[in-house]
């Protein structure tokens, strides 16, 4: 690629603190007076609460329920809906429902009196799976259908088509809970300054779990302040679910009076937090007699959990990537989001977008199966180009250059030749994969939803602070942002600061989701970089501000999800070649190599360093990561030797090359590029599997265990 | 609940603390740490007295004693990896157990004393007929692995015993093929969810003079049978294509895996066969892969 100056690597603004381990994380801080406490959790899937029996609590111990919620408070977190209960209140809907929380000055103290409490249930008969849910077993608890929502987008008219078709390939694809495994577990200090409440936290979002709160506790958003202390990864699981710690957190300080931690065990945070939604999507493919496809009906269904949270939005992103980086004439596509008796699923890096592109990139495979070619040949004559019409009737608008990538990845790989030599069922194969992601909140989100704000403060002492509410969590972002403001004003690095945000000091930026920071928040920091720039030979403190203003021309009806259902995508090729050894059905990955178009590389060694970890989770939640849920246990594997995630032994070295391709919004042409990296190597990953051991494979994750059943029976 | 811990000051003394208040040792505390674990900044508590026996020199060393390999119960995976003392079956199968810090504590006594099924090195141990040295206020006795390993997180350790040393006869003629395959959940730091260990003898003239091999994780204990072993003693190595089937069929009668059966049985059985088979073809490297 062109050598891009805002491209070459420049030293990470965390480097040294994490790397010294000098970093402080939640857990190392220590306020004076403060008491920890523990959540007291639903035992069974669904039910009634008939009775809880608490042991005697030690003077200053302390059971916080909803009864203590303060007067006028609701009973709610209030994320994307308010459905979300802080605390299970006469019946409980999930094994992990928070019932309480236990305050008191010693750990051990709280933990026996957690073994002491007796909760008697009335139980019900839950739902886990999709299936279970969307046959309402046990009764319906969510509406009359266990949906929390179910909406249908067409493009042209697929009963036509499908009517008139040579022949209908049906098709349906599977994939399973993933969980974040952030390094650092979710973690908590609230506390109280004067009339004001401080949530210490280790989040994405700030300002939402601010939002979160304020009816709960009956309070001005202004009244409570949040600071986010340093994150040790979050992965879209510190997205909502902080809120769920901040809430009981802060009725008990409310109660209380004293700074209250919650800091969760590793096998607590595995037992007890938010999951990747399971999906199942169904295709009806119309081909005509020559093979080319006339259109596609797709059926997506997403296990969603006991509460909405943010499945409604994960859906739509789910729902409008379901049709991959291929042009269809025809295509219609459902979307449900199911409602069952599991820990809520919630934000996972690709937020929805995973699940259907690797069913789209599967099926195709297997229409390349019927029709006898190779998927890269059926494949490429699908690709999205400038100017084709979306599953939403909307316009693909970037140059696309997967063409391009390709080329890069069939030279890195030697794909053309291994696909001719290995032979289906040798043992070895080579698979390859193509996918996108929308960038930045879906359709009008930015415009309508978050109307993004960033501030930029040149002190007396002449540093120049980013006061924005987007974080760091170790996705680089400080280092991206302080380059951008350094670039722009053209002044050594070390002379922009980017602290942790403080709700109360910093511009509401947004959510650190959605692959927007970047370049949303990249862009405002750029204009506000650019005015205080004009204004540099000003004396003393400057301070300039941007808010955020939608590209006119990007038409979107969100009551109808018709338009542009993003303005830009980040673009990915991966190819990846397997053995599988015969005695053991172990696969051993033999190669990775990708291309990626993010626009233009704010900081390439960040941004590989993005592809490589995101590749990685990628082909772990292919190969891997089983997560089986029990009507009565809830989540099976949550300790680290039970739920596998890949080491840096499971996976080789990879190979990673990026395209030019400016984005004329976003900062120096840069793109969202944090959830790209995840979309595609887990279907590159089973297309050669599939084709080492000649068998098509449906579901995932395909431990040797389930890919020795499947060949033994067939998928 | 008993909250009582000790540290002996020698083995006398830990002898009479086994004796007296039924501590049980814990040295390496990779096994009893994380099974009694408590959670962040909260101490284990353990159901019962435990003394720490890390610190006795009398529990280390791996030495060679009449031709027999003897180690001490308080060695560590990684001291047992590294010895060229140890047979290599036990040293790979010490080398692929946990993570590096792990394998610099756990010991040999330890994961052979937790009796787990999934347990790594009493594969091999059990295919070598190791011995146990178990010692107690009244004395010394020495017990097979066979015998000690009564059943899942179960021994015929008696309550007043400790166990002192693991030692690994002497193999005369040595074996002539060698395989240890552990399928572990993942390529490092993993937990078997499958393993293998074999090895065959053969003489000059070309006759089988033994065979055997165990498997873990594939049943509530580590699996061996010499009666199945025997079907493939006696007979010239050119023969063993023929009794192929009827092997496979009887030592998978021995394996009892609950949960993936299909996976577990049919892995051992491809690889025994791909064993075998290889050896037939007498190749130069003792080591088959």
């Amino acid at each position: 690629m062109r050598e891009t100056p805002i491209g070459t690597p420049i030293r990470r603004l965390d480097a040294i603190s994490k790397a010294s381990g000098t970093q402080m994380y939640l857990s190392d801080y220590r306020f004076d007076g403060m008491l920890y406490s523990r959540m007291v959790r639903s035992t069974v899937a669904r039910g009634r609460i008939a009775a809880i029996n608490m042991p005697p609590l030690p003077d200053g111990y302390y059971f916080i329920t909803h009864k203590d919620i303060p007067e006028g408070g609701v009973n709610e977190l209030y994320m994307i809906k308010k459905d979300y209960r802080c605390f299970a209140e006469g019946d409980v809907r999930y094994i992990g429902e928070t019932i309480g929380l236990l305050v008191g000055p010693d750990r051990g103290v709280l933990l026996d009196l957690e073994q002491g409490i007796v909760i008697e249930y009335e139980e019900g008969v839950p739902s886990i799976s999709i299936e279970e849910g969307l046959a309402c077993k046990g009764g319906p608890f969510v509406g009359d259908r266990n949906l929390f929502c179910d909406f249908t987008i067409d493009k042209g008219n697929i009963d036509e088509v499908l009517a008139k078709a040579y022949r209908v390939v049906e098709d349906e694809i599977n994939t399973g809970w993933q969980e974040h495994v952030h390094l650092e577990t979710n973690a908590a200090v609230a506390e109280k300054e004067g009339d004001k409440f401080i949530i210490n936290i280790s989040c994405q979002c700030p300002f939402y779990v601010r939002k979160s709160v304020a009816g709960l506790m009956n309070r001005p958003f202004e009244d409570i302040i949040v600071r986010q202390t340093t994150t040790g990864g979050a992965f879209g699981g510190k997205e909502h679910f902080p809120d769920i710690l901040a809430g009981p957190l802060l009725v008990a300080v409310n109660k209380i009076g004293k700074p209250i931690q919650l800091v969760f065990d590793r096998h607590e945070d595995g037992a007890f937090s938010v999951k990747r939604h399971p999906s199942r999507t169904r295709f009806k493919t119309a081909l005509d007699k020559d093979g080319n496809i006339l259109g596609m009906d797709i059926d997506v269904v997403y296990n969603a959990g006991a509460y909405e949270s943010c499945s409604y939005v994960v859906l739509q992103r789910g729902v409008f990537h379901a049709a991959g980086v291929y042009t269809i004439p025809v295509t219609r596509v459902r979307g449900r989001a199911v409602a069952t008796n599991t820990f809520p699923s919630d934000a996972f890096r690709g937020f929805g977008a995973p699940q259907t592109l690797f069913a789209i990139e599967v099926h195709m495979c297997h229409l390349a199966n019927e029709l006898g070619i190779d998927p890269l040949e059926l494949k490429k004559r699908y690709f999205n180009k400038k100017g084709d019409i979306t599953v939403t009737n909307g316009h693909i608008n970037d140059t696309v250059v997967l063409s391009e990538m390709l080329q890069q990845v069939m030279e890195a790989s030697g794909y053309a030749q291994k696909a001719a030599t290995y032979k289906p069922g040798s043992g070895k194969g080579i698979g390859i994969s193509f996918y996108n992601h929308g960038g930045a909140f879906t359709g009008n989100g930015e415009q309508m939803i978050i109307k993004a704000k960033a501030k930029l403060h040149r002190r007396a002492d002449g540093i120049v602070a980013i006061l924005v509410g987007s974080t760091e969590m170790g996705q680089g972002l400080q280092t991206a942002l302080a380059k951008i403001v350094a670039r722009v004003l053209d002044v050594d690095q070390d002379r922009v600061v980017y602290d942790n945000p403080d709700t109360s000091c910093v511009a509401d930026s947004g959510p650190t989701v959605a692959s927007r920071s970047t370049m949303i928040v990249g862009k405002l920091l750029e204009r506000a970089a650019l005015e205080m720039k004009e204004r540099w030979e000003e004396p003393g403190e400057i301070i300039t501000q941007a808010e955020y203003q939608h590209p006119e021309g990007y038409p979107w009806d969100q009551s109808t999800f018709q338009g542009d259902a993003y303005i830009t995508y980040g673009w990915g090729v991966c190819a990846v070649e397997v053995e599988v050894d015969p005695l053991t059905r172990e696969v051993i990955t033999k190669g990775v190599w990708s291309s990626h178009d993010v626009g233009v590389p704010i900081d390439e060694l960040v941004v590989k360093g993005q592809i490589h970890g995101g590749i990685i989770q990628s082909l772990g939640y292919a190969a891997m990561e089983k997560l089986e849920n029990t009507a009565k246990k809830g989540f099976k594997q949550v300790g680290l030797s039970d739920y596998i995630i890949p080491t840096s032994m499971d996976f080789p070295a990879q190979t990673a090359t990026l395209v030019h391709n400016p984005y004329p919004y976003g900062p120096f042409g840069a793109k969202g590029m944090g959830e790209l990296v995840f979309n595609g190597a887990s279907a590159a990953f089973i297309d050669a599997v599939s084709r080492a051991v000649d068998t098509e494979i449906r579901s995932i994750p395909i431990p040797p265990e389930t890919l020795t059943e499947l060949m033994k029976h067939g998928a | 609940m008993v909250e009582t811990s000790y540290i002996p000051k020698d083995l006398e003394e830990a002898l009479r603390l086994r004796k007296e208040t039924g501590a049980k040792p814990i040295a390496g505390g990779t096994d009893l740490m994380v099974a009694h674990r408590r959670g962040t900044g909260v101490v284990p508590k353990f159901p019962w007295p435990v003394m720490i026996v890390s610190q006795l020199a009398v529990f280390k060393g791996i030495r060679l004693e009449d031709g027999e390999v003897s180690i001490g119960a308080g060695c560590t995976c990684h001291e047992i990896e590294v010895s060229e003392l140890v047979p290599w079956p036990v040293r790979m199968a010490a080398s692929l157990m946990g993570a590096q810090s792990l394998r610099n504590l756990a010991t040999i006594g330890g994961n052979v004393c937790n009796a787990s099924p999934k347990a790594d090195l009493p594969v091999p141990l059990l295919m070598l007929d190791a011995r146990l040295e178990l010692a107690s206020v009244s004395g010394i006795r020495q017990i097979s692995l066979n015998d000690f390993l009564v059943g899942p997180k179960k021994t015929a350790l008696r309550d007043d015993e400790l166990l002192m040393r693991v030692i690994i006869p002497a193999v005369n003629p040595a074996f002539t093929y060698l395989w240890y395959r552990k399928i572990g959940t993942r390529r490092a730091n993993a937990i078997s969810k499958l393993s293998l260990c074999a090895a065959i003898t053969i003489d000059t003239e070309g006759m089988v003079t033994d065979f055997r091999s165990a498997s873990g994780a594939a049943g509530p204990r580590i699996a061996r049978n010499r009666m199945v072993e025997e079907m493939l003693i006696g007979i010239p190595i050119t023969d063993i294509e023929e009794r192929l089937p009827a092997f496979l069929d009887a030592y998978d009668g021995i394996l009892a895996p609950q949960a993936m059966p299909e996976y577990r049985r049919s892995s051992t059985r491809r690889m025994l066969e791909h064993f075998l088979r290889t050896a037939v073809t007498r190749p130069a490297h003792g080591i088959i892969e």
